[in-house]
């Protein structure tokens, strides 16, 4: 019978797992992509739409009659939101494809899931990057705009008119970062190159987009732009900012899209997301 | 006592392919060899036991616990596994601050750990060198310091010397049955029962997803002493080592490769061979060796035909 010499000893009961696991995760990956200056420069560009629009009120307010042909309303706010679409897209491409496709092509996955953490805090820490880095350029821009605009005309943002501008942008902030970020990600798990995943990305998007468009324009079916993940994000946001629609799809439509379009990426994400790769 | 580790008529498939067929099994403290030649069901075995994998059938619990589904089992379980899963970009001081910090160690501690993982495994010296700067032997030793950063009570070791030359070799040997000794519960698979035998007396052999036999490696080696060993060395002066080791009366043939830089040897006594090669190493600078798995195939089809 061997006999050890008992040297090890564990002098700590650690067994429990922490609420705020998935962090680490999160953070590194945050450390690497915000690393690239490009990325940066990108992230950079993403708030000069925000001068463009607090020109736009600071005007409006010098001057009345501009007011008038231009007014400061919940379209403003919404307009404001489709520009930052752009950027988040462009983020989510840059920041996100690799995110997944790179892990599994490395076999870093079973690094991670060799730790104690689960699945989900992989996913949850890998979808907060994304998040992150999409509300960096909705939310905090948006709040700021906001904030901005109430201090150049706050007779007119403090209106009960417009009392649901705020509510709007967050929502509106939550659900374009988190469309975008569900659906970069599937596509990053996907893959296990990050290259591809951001081809595919770019082209999921614009392919439905232009699909949208030669149906609804060439053969006037204009319930085709449910296919859209744009569209559909342009139609909530007009029903949250409270702008006037001629859009022939219902806002809950759209939103029922896109809640599918994130189960849809949750789901690809779970059945690719493990450490071990299952050749059958 | 309960063994640390145990199989319960444990089988797992991969579509029609069977992995590992009805196994049940313990394993105690100290150092187990998990021996068979590739595609055996070793790396299944041990990512049941690491919950990397779910059993199709059956349970493996690790300290009593299922081992599928229990992530918390982590603070006690180290894996190394057989491939490279690095993250080139950070040096080898921040993988394994990183994978502490996964672990649920603050700062000072993982400090702390980092230093002792990586002095134990060696590269103290590489702590701030970039991962992907790191050659075969160091990127095998930083594996295995990730591994046992947070003091695991159990370690799960997937073909450590894999590629390793015969100093590094030597190296994690030693680091192995230290693990042991301490009364660690080590599981460590290779395909080349030398390795496994320079370890540990206590082998599991595995073949065609079954358990063909486990106890002292010492019945299995005379088995393969019956047979002549294959080893291939790569080397800086790759001739130099070829006439140094042609009078040995134990080298039943040896080969150059076409390129110049592998000499692959026949012998009938691997003990021999093996006991000059750290001399050699340093001699005729080999960087590089393994033994081709059709020897250990050989002999498990030796076995299989005896039963």
């Amino acid at each position: 019978m061997p006999v050890y010499d008992q040297s090890y000893r564990r002098y700590e009961a650690r067994g429990a797992l922490r609420r705020t696991r998935f962090w680490p995760i999160t953070r590194e990956a945050l450390r690497l992509i915000l690393s690239k200056r490009t990325f940066l420069l990108l992230l950079l560009a993403a708030w000069v739409p925000l001068l463009g629009h607090v020109a736009y009120v600071y005007v409006t307010t010098q001057y009345p009659e501009v007011g008038r042909v231009a007014p400061v309303d919940g379209a403003l706010f919404a307009r404001f939101f489709e520009f930052q679409k752009y950027f988040v897209i462009l983020l989510t491409i840059f920041g996100g494809a690799g995110l997944v496709a790179d892990d599994l092509r490395t076999g870093a996955i079973l690094v991670y899931l060799s730790r104690p953490l689960t699945r989900r805090d992989y996913v949850i820490g890998k979808l907060s990057v994304l998040m992150a880095l999409d509300l960096s350029v909705t939310l905090v821009p948006g709040l700021l705009f906001y904030a901005v605009a109430v201090a150049l005309a706050p007779d007119t943002l403090l209106s009960a008119e417009l009392a649901r501008v705020p509510f709007a942008l967050i929502g509106q902030a939550l659900l374009v970062s988190a469309t975008y970020s569900l659906v970069g990600l599937a596509l990053s798990a996907l893959s296990r190159s990050a290259r591809v995943a951001g081809l595919a990305l770019f082209g999921l998007l614009t392919g439905l987009e232009l699909v949208r468009l030669v149906l609804t324009e060439a053969f006037d079916l204009p319930l085709a732009a449910l296919l859209s993940l744009q569209a559909n994000l342009s139609r909530v946001a007009e029903a949250l900012f409270g702008v006037e629609s001629g859009a022939a799809v219902s806002w809950w439509a759209a939103l029922l899209v896109l809640v599918a379009a994130g189960a849809a990426a949750l789901a690809a994400i779970r059945s690719r997301v493990r450490a071990v790769e299952i050749v059958s | 006592m309960t063994a640390p580790l145990r199989y319960e008529r444990v089988s797992r498939w991969y579509g029609p392919v069977i992995a590992l067929n009805d196994v049940t099994t313990s394993i105690q403290p100290g150092v187990t060899g998990l021996l068979g030649p590739n595609g055996a069901g070793k790396s299944t075995f041990l990512k049941l036991a690491a919950g990397q994998l779910a059993p199709s059938q059956g349970t493996v619990q690790v300290f009593g616990t299922r081992a599928w589904g229990s992530p918390q089992l982590f603070h006690r379980v180290g894996l190394c596994p057989e491939t490279d899963a690095f993250w080139e970009h950070l040096t080898g001081e921040q993988f394994l601050d990183v994978l502490l910090r996964l672990t649920g160690y603050e700062e000072g501690e993982r400090r702390i750990r980092t230093g002792q993982a990586l002095e134990t495994v060696g590269l103290t010296a590489a702590a701030s060198r970039k991962l992907g700067g790191y050659s075969k032997g160091m990127r095998q030793r930083i594996r295995i310091a990730q591994a046992l950063a947070h003091d695991p009570q159990l370690l799960l070791l997937d073909e450590p010397l894999t590629g390793m030359d015969p100093l590094n070799r030597r190296r994690v040997i030693d680091l192995v049955k230290r693990f042991g000794r301490e009364g660690r519960t080590v599981l460590v698979s290779s395909h080349i029962l030398h390795e496994v035998e320079a370890m540990t007396r206590r082998v599991l052999l595995i073949h065609n997803g079954r358990i063909l036999a486990e106890g002292e490696v010492r019945e299995i080696r005379d088995l393969l002493d019956e047979h002549p060993h294959t080893v291939s060395l790569r080397a800086r002066n790759v001739r130099r080592l070829g006439q140094a080791l042609v009078g040995a009366d134990h080298l039943l043939s040896a080969r150059f490769s076409s390129d110049g830089e592998w000499l692959t040897v026949q012998t009938a006594r691997p003990d021999d061979l093996y006991g000059a090669l750290p001399e050699l190493a340093i001699e005729c600078g080999v960087s590089e060796m393994f033994s081709p798995d059709e020897d250990l195939a050989s002999v498990f089809q030796y076995l299989v035909g005896r039963k």
